[in-house]
């Protein structure tokens, strides 16, 4: 087995995908007509948005990503170069701020926001596995 | 999904705008009787017969938490509307509070609609009663409280009414005893039951096929054990997990695909 996608529950497909274009600067690669799924292009591993509303369907059942909620116990991290930027980018889309650049013993350049559904997003340099 | 056979229905979308969850049609085929399981929904239906002679009588029922029998005769037909779980009011007004498990015939159902007192009378062709039933529904004005408990309701979907009442108040940002009165005057149920009703069909639907074992589905469904579970299905399906009915009609309460629904 190979990790495939992550999948993210939103309330509003489309509107997620405009929100990851501006604040993170990804680009959409597919969408249902249905606009109840879509596909980001992150290479190999897809980060995709799925309305929530078709979970049922399966029997699911989970504590729906929401602004004003506490958010689930897990993130998305995007790596970039210049942290400061894109955490900037990101405030300016729409996103709210959690976790300023700043940097770490272990070399990194972190920061965190929430986006437009309450989901933690991480912004961070790489990681130097070798240094 | 297990659906009769003679049944049909149509989803209308995009569902929080509207008064209607679905449009449905059933005839059936030989005389018997059916276990209709409780949904918490209101529907307006027209239940007449495939003989012409046969007098169509109006059927307005309130929101279901009782598991309950349907009697019916070779070619006996329903057409019915069913109303999003919060647009309760649209039929019942201010006697929703106390509609809880009724079922308004005939009369009594013209009293609530008299708009639609019309169609119990020979000869209006099924196409006529469903434009009716429609136009009716769809025309009769929202409560303003209509969308704030919509989106309660749908958190409830998701949860599978896993949530509890504290933490569907703190995110539809009101206390609980403003939330339960909110519910009380659109779905005509307390928040508390409608979550259990939740709760009940997706344990159903967990223990027919999830795959694993009574207990297996007690703990996702989110009942304390397996005992919590079977006292949910004994209230809300009259059965135990362990011998559900066979040929069960499991209505599908995303407002995706329904079972029958009949009165």
């Amino acid at each position: 087995m190979k990790l495939g996608y992550t999948i993210i529950y939103v309330k509003n497909v489309p509107e997620t995908v405009v929100f990851y274009e501006a604040a993170f600067g990804l680009t959409q690669r597919f969408m249902h007509e249905s606009t109840l799924y879509a596909e980001m292009e992150t290479g190999d591993t897809v980060l995709s948005f799925s309305a929530e509303e078709v979970i049922e369907l399966d029997g699911l059942a989970f504590a729906p990503n929401e602004k004003s909620a506490i958010p689930a116990g897990w993130e998305i991290c995007f790596i970039t170069e210049d942290v400061p930027a894109a955490f900037e980018k990101a405030l300016a889309a729409g996103c709210s701020p959690v976790s300023k650049p700043h940097d770490v013993p272990w070399g990194q350049t972190i920061s965190y926001v929430r986006d437009l559904n309450g989901c933690l997003v991480e912004i961070a340099t790489p990681m130097n596995l070798e240094g | 999904m297990r659906l009769p056979d003679g049944y049909q229905e149509r989803i209308y979308t995009p569902q929080q705008a509207r008064s209607v969850e679905a449009v449905w049609r059933h005839e059936e085929q030989c005389a018997g009787r059916s276990l209709i399981l409780p949904d918490g929904r209101c529907d307006v239906i027209v239940r007449y017969n495939a003989d012409p002679d046969v007098v169509p009588r109006l059927v307005v029922t309130g929101p279901a938490t009782q598991p309950y029998w349907v009697e019916f005769e070779t070619g006996d037909r329903w057409i019915g509307v069913r109303l999003r779980p919060e647009r309760g009011g649209v039929l019942w007004g201010d006697a929703l509070g106390g509609a809880k498990d009724q079922v308004a015939l005939g009369d009594e159902a013209e009293d609530l609609v008299p708009e639609l007192a019309g169609l119990g009378v020979v000869g209006v062709p099924e196409a006529e009663l469903r434009q009716a039933l429609v136009r009716f529904v769809e025309g009769r004005a929202l409560s303003p409280e209509g969308h704030r408990v919509g989106e309660t309701v749908r958190r409830m979907h998701l949860t599978g009414g896993r949530f509890s009442v504290t933490e569907l108040a703190a995110r539809a940002a009101c206390s609980t005893r403003h939330l339960n009165r909110l519910f009380g005057g659109t779905v005509g149920l307390s928040v508390k039951t409608y979550a259990a009703l939740v709760q009940f069909h997706r344990a159903l639907r967990l223990v027919c096929d999830a795959g694993g074992s009574l207990s297996d589905a007690a703990f996702e469904a989110g009942y304390a054990d397996q005992v919590h579970m079977t006292r949910a299905m004994r209230r809300f399906g009259g059965f135990v997990p362990s011998d559900i009915p066979e040929g069960l009609i499991r209505p599908d309460v995303s407002g995706g695909l329904w079972g029958n629904r009949a009165a």
